[in-house]
């Protein structure tokens, strides 16, 4: 399966038989072969750990995790875009797992992995402390596995090394894209930035990433 | 001084050194090292003068002061950013369309004639001026920076004017006749004309 970008926008994936992609329901913008498309039940691929089918389906629908859709299989090349937001391909070695929100997931292979964990699994009480107070919700979605995921962004996004020369790296929550490797995720509250960093509502929480690996950051603090 | 690159078009980079960029509140989406954030005053750091007259003429700009020594990443609603440099120079702006200012500059607040009245934008831009760099911000596109010359005035959309710099002379042109009265003009009714030798930046998007 080959995924590249036509233009920042537009993404182009190749399917083969016996090959499959998952996309967000609706992104699909044209397709050129022989290609059939099926609602992506919830239930059944990864849902939460220990539950499954349409315990697993309303687990996700309570989290707000719920993103409906579709996979695209049979031998052809599929075109995906959404709302004129910027694509970024993440090729995944296996290795480490990328976590992102799943509304900003375009696509990805189907032999990816993708499950929903709550945020108290990275970081305890803290991490669902972060979630309330970032406006990320409690739950984020973790994908795993050999393959290639296309992740939205609001303006493009660009990669950011923690871990290297600079060490840490802080983010602005509205501005955090996803990020991939051993990462550690915490909130910071410095009573210095409450009132200079933050949109409108003086709003003070940074995400500050240590550990090793990539954080993605978009250009602009817009959500969607 | 403090240096300014773009990383792509619409993310700036600051890479401080123990010196002080200056930045519109809330830009920071991301940054390395050990920098710190505060506000610049209500004045925007150039003291009470200034800050007076910002209150009282509401040409409102917020900045924060990012000082210490790493990378800073700066972006606004996916806009396009240009970096221009100023040199002994003044630069006339509009207050939103800025982004930071670095090295030795100075704002402040201009009368800018009875233009702003009707087209909404206030009666006063912001002014810098002095040596160093300076990002501006432009919404749908590149900013676009058309030359003026005593031979071509350039009149412009008010709501896609950005920034001037020059011998310019800045002024506010209405174009009602009874044609717009009745509904059938052109829908650009006011515009602002620049006379003179200089350089004038608009933005592909109006405001």
């Amino acid at each position: 399966m080959t995924m590249e970008l036509v233009n920042s926008k537009v993404l182009k994936v190749g399917v083969q038989h016996g090959q499959t992609v998952t996309a967000r329901k609706g992104s699909m913008l044209y397709y050129k072969g022989d290609v059939t498309f099926t609602p992506h039940s919830m239930g059944g691929g990864g849902g939460m750990p220990g539950f499954s089918g349409v315990a697993g389906m309303a687990g996700r629908m309570m989290q707000g995790e719920h993103v409906a859709l579709m996979v695209a299989q049979g031998a052809g090349e599929v075109f995906y875009g959404l709302e004129g937001l910027y694509v970024e391909i993440i090729p995944l070695d296996g290795s480490s797992m990328l976590t992102v929100e799943a509304d900003r997931l375009l696509a990805y292979e189907g032999h990816v992995q993708t499950s929903i964990v709550p945020l108290t699994s990275q970081g305890g009480i803290r991490g669902a402390v972060r979630g309330a107070m970032t406006g990320q919700g409690m739950f984020t979605t973790q994908v795993s596995g050999q393959g290639t995921v296309a992740v939205l962004s609001h303006g493009g996004c660009f990669p950011l090394q923690v871990g290297g020369y600079g060490g840490e790296v802080v983010v602005d929550p509205q501005a955090y894209v996803g990020h991939l490797g051993n990462i550690t995720v915490d909130l910071s509250a410095s009573v210095g930035f409450r009132d200079v960093v933050g949109r409108g509502s003086g709003e003070a929480t940074q995400l500050k990433m240590s550990g090793q690996g990539t954080v993605w950051v978009q250009a602009s603090e817009k959500k969607f | 001084m403090a240096q300014l690159r773009m990383q792509g078009h619409r993310v700036l980079v600051a890479d401080l050194t123990g010196d002080t960029v200056r930045a519109i509140t809330g830009s920071m989406v991301a940054y390395e090292g050990k920098v710190a954030f505060k506000s610049a005053g209500m004045g925007g750091g150039d003291g009470f003068k200034a800050a007076l007259k910002r209150k009282v003429t509401g040409e409102s700009i917020s900045l924060m002061e990012m000082s210490g020594t790493g990378t800073v990443y700066l972006a606004v609603d996916a806009q396009d950013i240009t970096i221009v440099e100023l040199t002994n120079d003044v630069m006339n702006v509009e207050a939103s369309q800025l982004l930071a200012l670095a090295g030795d500059l100075r704002t402040d607040v201009k009368f800018s004639g009875l233009r702003g009245a009707t087209s909404g934008q206030g009666l006063f831009t912001t002014t810098v001026s002095g040596t160093g760099h300076v990002a501006l911000l432009s919404a749908g596109g590149p900013l676009i920076a058309l030359e003026v010359t005593p031979q071509y005035p350039l009149v412009a959309d008010p709501d896609a004017f950005v920034a001037f710099r020059g011998a310019l002379n800045q002024s506010f042109v209405t174009d009602v006749t009874w044609r717009s009265a009745l509904g059938g003009g052109n829908g650009e009714a006011f515009s602002l004309r620049f006379d003179g030798q200089g350089v004038v930046y608009i933005q592909p998007e109006e405001r």
